[in-house]
């Protein structure tokens, strides 16, 4: 059986209602007594009994009270009392044994139908049943009726209606108040395919119940209201599947123009009844609007119309999606349990966390999603817990989504840069307040990795690489002891109006940066500072060059006029002042890796100290080995290239930070 | 879906409900229509074979509709008419469309495998 199906949900159902019949029936037998209270028991007579494929049908005449407390003479027919068809299954007849002129006691839970083409109603799941005897009539009855066969009698259906020439009605009516159930015969013609404008359409509060009444097809009439947990962008790539497993990123082959990026506007969205729905959006020309559906809609409740389900997903196969669930789970407020009637004491926060989750795009053809942007926030929003890093760093698990604001000091790129936008890795190195202030035993700096399938908006590209930033993490997914971005994170800017603190120190950083020194735990693609002896000088690797001093362009030219002169093709000018530029490799003796090698590449914008070296070293070629080493190299800050073992080597580069 | 109504169809439906959901929450159900405004169901059984169920009339190529329905009448349909019949209630149809001879073919099929 499917599982979160129909057929499973009957099934529970069934089973529930079986315990309860065979427990009714035992009482039963215990104890029959008139019922005092008439909290929705049907009393009936029957008039005749007929079976029509093992269903027992009973014309009955309703009654307004047990006759057993009426006098004989009172209890006659009475022409006013109303007439109903009450179906009894085979199993409850044959407790039953009714006879006309029976009296019997229909318990709740009973259901009444109401069907369009008869006037007369018909009451079903009449199995708390229970016959009244009139201890007047039944030694008589016992004579007269006793060796009486059913009737049996066939309905005939006319031919007429069998092949559906009569006009019957294509809508169907549905009511539910209490244990009655209106509904029609419907019948589904070719003219299913009406447009019913929204504002008609009934708003609904469930989407599995959407879901499931509409099917893929999708639903045109209906509406669901719900409330936006999270909005992100998703990158849109045919036949893209969020599979993150190991914290592995996506990898496609290159999309040969990938300028502007390709993403979706994605929501997740929740239910009154806690179920969660990611929904597919248009794509997004621009991804700089970004933080402004994130300001504008998280938390607030919209409508949705004219889905179609393109998938339904399973916490197996979209680990991704359901790390991001869980995060958000239990839910904030109660919930209401389905297939409950509207009862507020059937609301719970106690529910295991979601198994499946629905994603639903757009028909092609309108967008409804309507957000009511000047609502208030809804009580179900759950707006994302900000955490200080050094508690991040002490969370106890995989796959944990976890939200922080820090300040980046440095990026790198993992990718080569001739690969296309959209599948750029890059490097991250942050820093925070909690972070700084401690004395040891953790990083000051953290290496946040961001896969390509985290969408960054060009705004935040630019703005990482024009200085430091300070840079709201949304939702970015912690384990195996690394930080990372990957799809259905956000990078923000600006801190959303809404976060709960959690206590942690957002305060801005006072003072300068400071980072770990190199030591023993240093590990590759990390940041450090170090400070050491030159030992040793790898001339081979010794290289300078003149660059613009307006503009910073590394390739100029000489002068076509004049080959003493350099030129930039950039600015279109002379340049009379060039910077220079210089890279070396030089050996250090560190005392906190005494054991290593190390190995530092420096270049451009250098401290000063081996600035005056390298000039010494290049320029003025009269230099002896012997008067660079010993030199002390005072704090650099560097990004550790490799580690190696044999040799034990570090390899470093000189780096600024932002 | 409410419960009372899953409830409901079981207590009329019997032993077919739970299986004609099934099919419903598996999406067996196929209507197929032809140019000229024939339709047919087609239903994907659970061992695999695909039944074909008139929506002029009540009936159903499968074993248990001939047995149950037609000669002991101890049922009023079989699952899978059921499964049509909650199929069009919720919209849960699958949809194909095919040539008037296919159509014919198909229905043909059934008379020779009764045959």
């Amino acid at each position: 059986l499917c599982r979160g199906g129909l057929a499973e949900r009957l099934c529970r159902l069934q089973n529930r209602e079986r315990a309860a019949i065979s427990f009714w029936r035992h009482q039963c037998i215990s104890d029959d007594k008139v019922p005092s209270d008439k909290s929705g028991v049907l009393i009936v007579k029957i008039l005749e009994i007929f079976e029509e494929c093992t269903i027992q049908v009973a014309t009955c005449q309703q009654l307004e009270q047990s006759p057993v407390s009426l006098s004989p003479e009172d209890a006659l027919i009475n022409a006013e009392e109303p007439i109903l068809k009450v179906l009894f299954t085979r199993e409850t007849a044959a407790h039953l044994k009714s006879r006309p002129q029976d009296v019997i006691h229909i318990y709740p839970p009973w259901q009444k139908l109401l069907l369009q083409n008869a006037d007369v109603p018909v009451i079903m799941n009449t199995y708390f049943s229970q016959k009244v005897l009139l201890s007047e009539h039944s030694e008589a009855r016992e004579k007269t009726y006793g060796l009486t066969k059913m009737l049996i009698r066939k309905n005939i259906i006319s031919l007429a209606q069998t092949f559906r020439l009569d006009d019957l009605d294509d809508t169907l009516h549905q009511e539910s108040s209490g244990n009655q159930v209106t509904c029609a015969p419907q019948i589904h013609n070719n003219s299913d395919s009406k447009q019913h404008p929204l504002a008609l359409s009934a708003v609904n509060d469930s989407l599995l119940e959407m879901v499931e009444s509409q099917g893929a097809v999708g639903w045109r009439e209906m509406q669901v209201r719900v409330i936006i947990q999270r909005v992100y962008c998703l990158p849109a790539r045919e036949g893209y599947r969020s599979h993150t497993q190991g914290n592995k990123p996506f990898c496609a082959t290159p999309i040969a123009n990938s300028n502007p990026p390709n993403v979706r506007l994605c929501l997740l969205v929740q239910d009154t009844y806690g179920m969660f729905s990611e929904v597919q959006l248009q794509s997004l020309s621009s991804t700089d609007d970004i933080e402004q559906y994130c300001r504008r809609w998280e938390g607030k409740s919209c409508c949705l119309a004219g889905m179609k389900i393109l998938q339904r997903t399973t916490r197996g196969r979209a680990l991704g999606l359901f790390s991001l669930i869980d995060s958000l789970w239990p839910p904030v407020v109660p919930v209401k349990v389905p297939g409950q009637s509207q009862d507020s004491e059937m609301m719970t926060t106690n529910l295991p966390p979601p198994s499946f989750c629905y994603i639903l795009t757009v028909q092609s053809g309108e967008i409804h999603v309507e957000v009511d942007e000047e609502e208030q926030i809804s009580n179900l929003y759950q707006p994302p817990a900000v955490h200080g890093l050094k508690e991040i760093l002490r969370i106890d698990g995989c796959n944990e989504r976890c939200s922080f604001w820090a300040q980046v000091l440095y990026q790198r790129l993992k990718t080569k840069h001739s690969v296309p936008i959209d599948q750029r890795e890059i490097l991250l190195f942050v820093t925070d307040s909690t972070l700084q202030n401690v004395v040891h035993g953790i990083p000051k700096v953290v290496a946040v990795s961001v896969t390509a399938s985290c969408v960054l908006s060009m705004e935040i590209i630019e703005a990482l690489s024009a200085g430091s930033q300070l840079v709201f993490f949304k939702d970015a997914l912690w384990g195996n002891g690394r930080i990372i971005c990957v799809e259905r994170t956000v990078l923000l800017l600006q801190k959303p109006l809404l976060c709960s603190a959690a206590g942690a120190d957002l305060s801005e950083l006072t003072g300068p940066v400071r980072l770990d020194e190199l030591d023993s735990t240093t590990q590759a693609n990390s940041v450090c500072a170090l400070r050491g002896t030159v030992v040793g000088v790898n001339e081979s690797t010794a290289f300078s060059w003149p660059t613009c001093n307006r503009c910073g362009n590394g390739k100029l030219e000489l002068c076509p006029q004049d080959r003493e002169l350099l030129y930039c093709n950039q600015c279109s000018e002379v340049v009379t002042t060039p910077v220079l530029k210089m890279q070396l490799e030089v050996f250090l003796s560190c005392p906190s890796r005494s054991q290593d090698t190390v190995k530092v590449k420096v270049w451009h914008e250098m401290s000063i100290t081996l600035f005056v070296l390298l000039t010494m070293l290049l320029f003025l070629q009269t230099y002896e080995v012997q008067s660079v080493l010993g030199k002390e190299v005072g704090l650099l800050n560097c990004f550790v290239h490799s580690v190696t073992s044999h040799p034990n080597c570090v390899a470093l580069e000189e780096i600024v930070l932002l | 879906v409410p419960d009372e109504l899953l409830l409901g169809l079981k207590f009329i439906f019997g032993p077919c409900a739970v299986p004609a959901l099934d099919l419903v929450d598996q999406r067996s159900v196929t209507r197929v229509r032809s140019p000229s405004g024939r339709t047919l169901y087609q239903v994907l059984g659970s061992s695999g074979k695909l039944y074909t169920c008139y929506s002029s009339c009540h009936f159903c190529t499968c074993p248990a509709f001939g047995f149950s329905v037609l000669q002991k009448n101890e049922s009023l349909l079989c699952k899978h008419i059921l499964a049509v019949y909650l199929s069009q209630a919720m919209g849960a149809c699958q949809e194909l469309s095919v040539s008037e001879e296919q159509l014919t073919n198909i229905l043909l099929a059934e008379e020779e495998d009764e045959g």
